[in-house]
């Protein structure tokens, strides 16, 4: 097993759901979640999820030398995102969408999907990534 | 299998894959004669990405449901997921549906197996839990990456998409279930055995003693069991394993053309397996206009057909535009080719 299994487990509603903390004193989305507020200090937060939340495409990068275990999501495309509603930035794979397709300010939504598995008989993790949203990309010949 | 008009459906979503194989480029590489994917009136087939699966897609159709529900998933009191392709054999697929929507833990969650129409039994079941109040509302999902041995003919239309139904009370629901009657025999049409990776057909049974024979008959006896007659239909959705056999078994039923197009989904997507019949029955609710009267058929190998009269609400056309629609899907596509198809879907293999 390459995986941690506990691991998988304790995070997995980071990954399914983008588990987040919001500051009941500024406001602000603590996105990894934080007990205490990275931007005021307070320690007055609550549950929040931003698995609605469509988001911008500020940057991305196109990975061609895959990392062990991405060899068949070759390129892989990695974003820097921006929620539309609490501006909270995100870093996440992008999916359903080829190379040249990506533009700055594009509007992508979070969607489940498979990241990676380990091997044939161990765990499937899933996790949010994020893909053009419906109806903005139409039909293409690849 | 009385009728029971207190349950109906309160969302409703599907989803479909984005990339898209033409049935001629699988004809030009195994040899098949051009004209075949005329001959099944599909033209191509939906192909789940490298990170999709049934959990995947089915995630998404739910998602939409929910949005079209407007309910809190925290009430919802039963995941039901019909399906042939696991991405585990043992681990329910329900279970991370369940979590990653937020339903969970206060809700039953289990994966059904009937070849095609496990989604469907769910539904039945579904009804039963929401008629009796042993739910309030439930989740059902139908979803497959269905898979077919290469070069055999069901690769034609093996395909990827799925479709999610949430049943509650019939006074909240954009469709109301006015009657279901389900028909089963043994079959040996279609079957894979235990770690087997692709399906198997009897030869001969595929048709007249399996499909034709368990729709025609469950048709017939929700016809019998409600008085109504073949006219009292607005449309009529059946199994749609290819383009002709959903339009031939309404012609020997009675049920015109036209009725019947409008939930034909097969010809630009192929045979979703699980979510055949009910993605069928979604681009129809995504259309249809309060008061209507929709036939619902599904058909599962083994074999089995449940038939379900639904009557539409005027709560329908508020919801129709709160998800993406069936036809939304349909036209967001990208053609691949047979080998980016091959990778896809694990037909090609690594050492790992």
């Amino acid at each position: 097993m390459r995986f941690s299994i506990p691991r998988y487990w304790r995070e997995r509603h980071s990954h399914y759901r983008l588990y987040a903390k919001k500051c009941l004193k500024c406001g602000r989305i603590n996105y990894p979640p934080s007990n205490i507020c990275r931007y005021c200090g307070s320690n007055e937060l609550e549950d929040y999820y931003l698995e609605n939340e469509k988001a911008k495409v500020i940057s991305w990068t196109i990975i061609y030398p895959a990392p062990e275990g991405f060899e068949e999501q070759r390129p892989r495309i990695i974003a820097m995102l921006e929620t539309l509603e609490t501006k909270t930035h995100i870093i996440a794979p992008l999916t359903d969408i080829l190379p040249e397709e990506i533009k700055e300010g594009m509007i992508v939504e979070p969607v489940l999907r498979r990241i990676k598995e380990d091997r044939e008989a161990g765990l499937i993790h899933y996790a949010i990534a994020y893909r053009p949203v419906i109806g903005s990309i139409g039909t293409k010949e690849q | 299998m009385r009728p029971d008009p207190s349950v109906g459906i309160i969302g409703w979503g599907s989803y479909i894959p984005r990339w898209r194989l033409s049935l001629s480029e699988i004809a030009r590489l195994w040899g098949f004669a051009p004209e075949t994917p005329r001959g099944l009136n599909v033209i191509e087939k939906a192909v789940a990405g490298r990170d999709e699966d049934a959990v995947t897609m089915g995630w998404e159709a739910a998602r939409n449901a929910l949005l079209r529900a407007g309910i809190d998933p925290k009430e919802i009191g039963a995941v039901w997921f019909g399906t042939e392709s696991k991405p585990y054999a043992v681990k329910p697929s329900a279970t991370i549906i369940a979590e990653a929507l937020g339903i969970t833990p206060d809700t039953m969650a289990t994966d059904l197996e009937f070849a095609c129409r496990a989604g469907s039994e769910a539904l039945r079941i579904s009804i039963g839990a929401v008629a009796s109040g042993l739910v309030k509302y439930a989740l059902v999902i139908g979803s497959d990456t269905a898979q077919a041995n290469p070069g055999d003919v069901l690769e034609f239309t093996a395909s990827s998409a799925a479709t999610a139904l949430i049943t509650g009370p019939a006074r909240e629901a954009a469709a109301v279930f006015e009657a279901s009657y389900t028909y089963v025999t043994d079959t040996p049409d279609f079957w894979r055995r235990a770690h087997q990776p692709y399906p198997l057909h009897g030869e001969g049974f595929t048709g007249e003693p399996a499909y034709f024979h368990h729709i025609i008959n469950a048709v017939k006896g929700l016809l019998e069991q409600t008085g109504l007659r073949v006219s009292d239909f607005d449309y009529a959705v059946f199994h749609q394993p290819n383009g002709k056999f959903p339009l031939a078994v309404a012609k020997r039923l009675g049920f015109p053309k036209e009725k019947v197009l409008p939930g034909l989904v097969t010809p630009y997507i192929g045979n979703s397996y699980n979510s055949s019949a009910l993605i069928g029955l979604s681009r129809v609710l995504d259309i249809a206009k309060p008061g209507q009267r929709i036939l619902l058929a599904p058909f599962g190998s083994g074999a089995g057909s449940d038939a379900y009269s639904i009557v539409v609400t005027d709560k329908i056309i508020e919801r129709q535009d709160k998800a993406p629609k069936v036809d939304d899907y349909i036209n967001r596509k990208c053609m691949i080719d047979y080998a980016t198809y091959a990778k896809f879907r694990g037909i090609i293999t690594r050492i790992r």
